[in-house]
């Protein structure tokens, strides 16, 4: 099946590695894309090794366009859409995902930065290319760009326009222009040949030149957050316009900043957990580690065609999460404020259905069908609740697992009435879920004394 | 019914800045060769300790009754601008919307703006900072004037606090909060082409003795120059000197 790209351009060119302080910086670049690739289902191309390994005549700026569709070929990668994504750009961990964004387009971004040197770029390539009259106001950046199969041929053809010039190519980049590589021929190539530009996506995810625009910058004047207003409203840091030997210092700093959000574990399911809150803002739902768990022992094939009821919906995070995984999710809720706000949340879900009951007076058969497979319970915490929960779920169910929240909430009631039915042979524990109890505080301000979470009946 | 220009041209002390001169002919003479009306407002309308000469702007459509103006489209623009003799016709490319030109600055100063804007007045409102426009610029028409009314509102209803942030951190008059009041009004904008607001040219690296700038774009905004007060007179009459040197001869 196809899919989408980040082709990411990555050659070491040995005799220039002091001036970009060895390229330590790839290191964490490369980590932060490898990351939002895994977590947006974008298949992740380093373009390490050069096609050619003469990197005078091949300089690596020209391989990454011109060899980009051979080099894709000979990986056997069928590719949708690529985003063509320079080492030096570093991807915010929760980035939207751009390729739901181009109209399939050839997409770039207007390069307004230093306006005069691509005016001299511009001019000085003038004469190769006929005099055409190149539009400076749809001049892109090519270290981000974004493209797909319908444009090979225009890019085929610029890998021939080159291959037939070379030393001239050479010539006006070393010694005539002297302003960049391949960037202001692939403009004049792009407009020479009337590719559709798609220029109008987010400025963030094209943050280049960012001392310059000053967005290194944080709000100095009010407050105590210090994050770098480039962190906090970017997508896409280009670290680029600056001394190339301070280039790896600084992706350096910002990765030891922002790093511990690039979490591979928990890639896949960091979109899903970003869509609702946690109980690190919101203490009546659960914590983000347990619904990561969740997520984790049931977001696969066997469980996508099942369903789940959720005893004590509250205000429906957790709900929003599970949707994620079953084919149906029934929600229990009794409160009306509660509902109202569980629906709210999850309206653009379509495999979610409420039912308003009291758990402990209406009879379960009146309100809850029989086919159902897992039971995640949250609802009443006393002993006698926890205890009626298990009973009914296993009468009226055949065989479900039961998923349980606030195990080791203060006073110990439904850690009591789990324990209790563990003990009895009723339920066969599997695992813990959650955070660790020195990581928890209950809705009421008390430390919990045992884990968040755990299942039972598992498999 | 004409187009027409709006441009604060109020003196200090009976004398109007030099710059704003330059900035003034250049535009007299692009409007003649337009046919596009220009009003100069050349007396505040209330007491400018009271309101900024810079948000009595937003009086423009009462201003132009009081003198039994007839306009079509409206453009507002700071004085310290200096249009191309050669400058198309923008009025022909605004869809009819509310324009304004996105502001490609420094982002320290609009985004510092914009998060004081957003915890002291805005109640956590929030947009997109790549969709800040520059209020040097605005083009609007008639069915604004209900909009220039809430701005109005606005800066009477929350005058205490707009001063004491103007004052205290130095982020500029009505610009950011028109940037959020245009969104909190759901007025649709039209964000026109850099090279009819050419913001902040020295970061471009394009302020120089060859006027590059004037080969990239129509409309020259002299702001974010160091020592303005120096910088900005000499640059502005260089600059109408180099383009309208030979036409006023």
């Amino acid at each position: 099946m196809k899919k989408n790209v980040v082709w990411w351009p990555a050659i070491v060119h040995k005799e220039n590695a002091h001036k970009y302080g060895d390229y330590n910086y790839f290191e964490y670049t490369r980590k932060s894309w490898e990351y939002w690739c895994e977590r947006n289902d974008v298949l992740f191309v380093p373009f390490t090794e050069p096609v050619e390994d003469d990197l005078f005549r091949f300089r690596p700026n020209w391989q990454k366009i011109i060899f980009v569709f051979d080099e894709l070929d000979r990986l056997g990668i069928e590719y949708d859409q690529i985003f063509l994504a320079d080492s030096s750009c570093m991807i915010k961990w929760d980035a939207p995902n751009i390729f739901e964004l181009t109209d399939r387009k050839f997409v770039g971004w207007n390069d307004k930065d230093n306006m005069r040197w691509i005016y001299d770029s511009i001019q000085g390539y003038k004469s190769f290319f006929d005099g055409f009259e190149l539009d400076q106001y749809s001049y892109i950046s090519s270290g981000v760009i974004i493209f797909n199969e319908t444009h090979r041929e225009v890019i085929e053809g610029f890998k021939k326009l080159y291959l037939d010039n070379i030393d001239k190519f050479i010539d006006l980049q070393d010694n005539i222009v002297k302003k960049g590589t391949e960037q202001t021929p692939f403009n004049y190539w792009l407009q020479i040949n009337k590719v559709e530009l798609n220029l109008d996506l987010p400025t963030a995810f094209k943050l280049t030149h960012m001392h310059r625009k000053e967005l290194f910058s944080h709000n100095w004047q009010d407050g105590d957050d210090k994050t770098p207003f480039f962190i906090k409203y970017g997508y896409n840091w280009v670290f680029n316009g600056i001394p190339k030997d301070d280039r790896s210092n600084l992706i350096k700093q910002t990765w030891d900043l922002v790093g511990n959000n690039y979490n591979m574990d928990t890639a896949k399911h960091d979109k899903i957990l970003d869509e609702m809150l946690h109980k690190d803002t919101a203490k009546y739902t659960t914590s983000r580690k347990l619904k990561s768990d969740i997520l984790k022992e049931f977001g696969n094939d066997k469980y996508k065609d099942k369903t789940i009821v959720e005893i004590g919906a509250s205000q429906g995070h957790s709900t929003r999460m599970l949707s994620h995984i079953f084919k149906r999710v029934i929600a229990v809720e009794w409160d009306d404020w509660n509902l109202e706000q569980a629906r709210n949340n999850n309206s653009d879900r379509d495999n979610v259905e409420f039912v308003k009951m009291d758990l402990y007076y209406d009879r379960w058969e009146d309100h809850l069908p029989d086919d159902v497979d897992v039971v995640f319970i949250d609802a009443g915490h006393e002993y006698h609740q926890v205890k009626m929960d298990i009973e009914n779920s296993l009468k009226r169910f055949n065989n479900p697992i039961l998923v349980f929240d606030d195990y080791g909430l203060p006073p110990g009631e439904v850690k009591k009435a789990i324990d209790e039915k563990i003990e009895d042979g009723v339920l066969k524990f599997h695992k813990f879920i959650g955070e660790k109890s020195e990581d928890l505080i209950s809705q009421s301000g008390t430390k919990f004394f045992d884990m968040e979470g755990c299942i039972c009946n598992f498999g | 019914m004409k187009d027409l220009v709006f441009i604060i041209a109020v003196k200090k002390d009976g004398q109007l800045k030099k710059e704003y001169e330059y900035s003034i002919k250049s535009w007299e003479y692009w409007c003649k060769k337009n046919d596009v009306e220009l009003f100069l407002m050349e007396e505040p309308v209330t007491d400018m300790n009271d309101m900024h000469i810079i948000w009595q702007r937003y009086f423009l459509f009462d201003m132009l009754d009081h003198n039994e103006i007839e306009y079509n489209q409206i453009l507002m623009v700071d004085a310290d601008t200096i249009i191309h003799p050669d400058c198309p016709n923008f009025f022909n490319e605004t869809d009819d919307k509310y324009c304004l030109i996105h502001d490609d600055g420094s982002y320290d100063w609009i985004l510092r703006g914009m998060e004081h804007y957003k915890k002291y007045v805005f109640n956590d409102e929030w947009f997109d900072f790549w969709e800040y426009g520059n209020s040097g610029f605005q083009i609007v028409n008639k069915k604004h004037r209900p909009f220039f009314d809430k701005m109005r509102e606005f800066y009477f209803e929350h005058k205490d606090i707009i001063q004491q942030i103007q004052s205290n951190w130095g982020i500029g008059t009505d610009q950011t909060p028109l940037n959020f009041m245009l969104r909190k009004h759901d007025i649709d904008i039209n964000l026109m082409s850099y090279k009819y607001n050419m913001t902040c040219m020295p970061k471009k690296e394009i302020l120089g003795d060859d006027h590059l700038y004037t080969k990239l774009g129509w409309i020259y905004h002299f702001n974010g120059i160091p020592d303005k007060n120096v910088n900005v007179p000499l640059l502005m009459e260089k600059s109408y000197n180099y383009l309208y040197g030979n036409l006023d001869d």
